[in-house]
């Protein structure tokens, strides 16, 4: 019964997002990625951004490898539009300067994990 | 003068029916008494039920219609049900969306040629998660249908703006707010969340408090986002609203019926 139940599971057809296999899935996120590369230079053209252009080169390699671990599909394809979604902003300007630094974090702390800091830094009455 | 005015108005007091005189306790006269407002606060009882009384009639038009629907398109259709009494829903397959919206809206029998809203209901106990749902009114037999199909996470849904051009905003608002993604879309991008904005607030398991916050900057002379952080005395939420009217009824679904189709015959 479990194994009847796993391989009608495993034989499940989905409808794809963007692609058909992990090739073309690939090539999608390599030509994401080259865009994106390319319009660097642009954006720091356009923008007055605190950042220099290799900070940005290793931001967005930092941004790819974080969905490194990533194999379905379609949530590579999900991830794909979400990401030329962001482009498109960041090329028709609709995201402001204030948008496109908030990808780089540059006010949050990090925050230590050791037991005594947490205590030190807590600031919970109850 | 003064003194005629006051004679007057005792010689009417005394026609009123005041006339007990004026050593008297003040009695209002009887036509007034009569009103009903000067009579006791007892409210009469209300004999007629508040519910909505559904008419037979439109009621068998609405599920002789409904059975039509799905036998012109038994591909698709795979219930038919009316909800509170005059509400004819469909429920069709999710790859059925463009056939049955196109017959629902040419077809010289339904020519439901507006739709008049377009939304997304999140349940996060289905395997499909997300019920879309369409209302659709057609001016020209004066009546309305509610079209509904299912979608998860990642399956796509054919997007109706090639039929109905009021479409457009509302899947950039189902995308938006629960991320369901439409296929065929002329320009699917957020429309009420800000640039950067991560994560799709209309989701059941997005905390109302949501991720991160907001605020400007004096250094950097800008607006930052920074992940929330919340003292424990803030992080209790009464998600409960204080205004709920039928709390006796408040985990049943609206009564539907279903209407039983013959799917044999093909």
């Amino acid at each position: 019964m479990a194994t009847r139940e796993a391989s009608k599971h495993a034989t499940k057809i989905v409808r794809p997002l963007l692609s058909s296999d992990k090739s073309e899935a690939k090539k999608r996120v390599l030509n994401l990625y080259k865009t994106y590369y390319r319009q660097i230079p642009l954006m720091l053209f356009d923008r007055h951004l605190p950042v220099t252009k290799e900070e940005c080169q290793q931001k967005l390699k930092e941004e790819f490898l974080k969905n490194k671990h990533v194999t379905d599909v379609r949530v590579i394809d999900m991830l794909v539009i979400k990401g030329q979604m962001l482009l498109q902003e960041i090329v028709t300007k609709w995201a402001q300067d204030c948008h496109v630094m908030s990808l780089f974090k540059d006010t949050v702390e990090h925050k230590q994990n050791d037991f005594l800091s947490k205590f030190i830094n807590s600031n919970d009455s109850q | 003068m003064a003194v005629r005015v006051i004679t007057k108005i005792f010689q009417q007091s005394n026609y009123l029916g005041l006339h007990k005189g004026t050593t008297q306790t003040f009695c209002l006269p009887n036509f007034i008494l009569n009103r009903p407002r000067f009579q006791s606060t007892e409210v009469p009882k209300e004999t007629r039920p508040t519910v909505r009384t559904t008419n037979d009639l439109v009621k068998k038009n609405l599920s002789d219609f409904g059975r039509y629907v799905a036998e012109c398109l038994p591909k698709y259709v795979q219930k038919v049900q009316i909800a509170t009494g005059d509400e004819l829903e469909i429920l069709i397959a999710p790859d059925g969306v463009l056939p049955v919206l196109q017959f629902l809206k040419d077809h010289h029998n339904c020519q439901f040629s507006n739709l008049a809203d377009l939304c997304a209901v999140d349940v996060p106990q289905r395997s499909n998660r997300f019920e879309i749902v369409y209302n659709l009114l057609s001016v020209r037999f004066n009546s309305r249908i509610r079209v509904k199909t299912y979608t998860d996470e990642l399956t796509p849904i054919d997007s109706s703006t090639s039929i109905f051009e009021a479409a457009n905003w509302y899947e950039r608002e189902i995308w938006d707010m629960y991320g369901v993604f439409f296929s065929n879309h002329p320009d699917l991008r957020r429309i009420l969340t800000d640039y950067g904005f991560e994560g799709h607030p209309f989701r059941k398991d997005f905390p109302l408090s949501g991720y991160v916050e907001v605020r400007y900057d004096d250094d950097k002379k800008r607006v930052v986002v920074e992940p929330l952080e919340m003292a424990q005395e803030f992080r209790r939420f009464e998600l409960s609203t204080p205004w709920e009217q039928f709390p006796n009824f408040r985990n049943s679904a609206p009564p539907t019926e279903e209407i039983p189709l013959n799917k044999e015959e093909k």
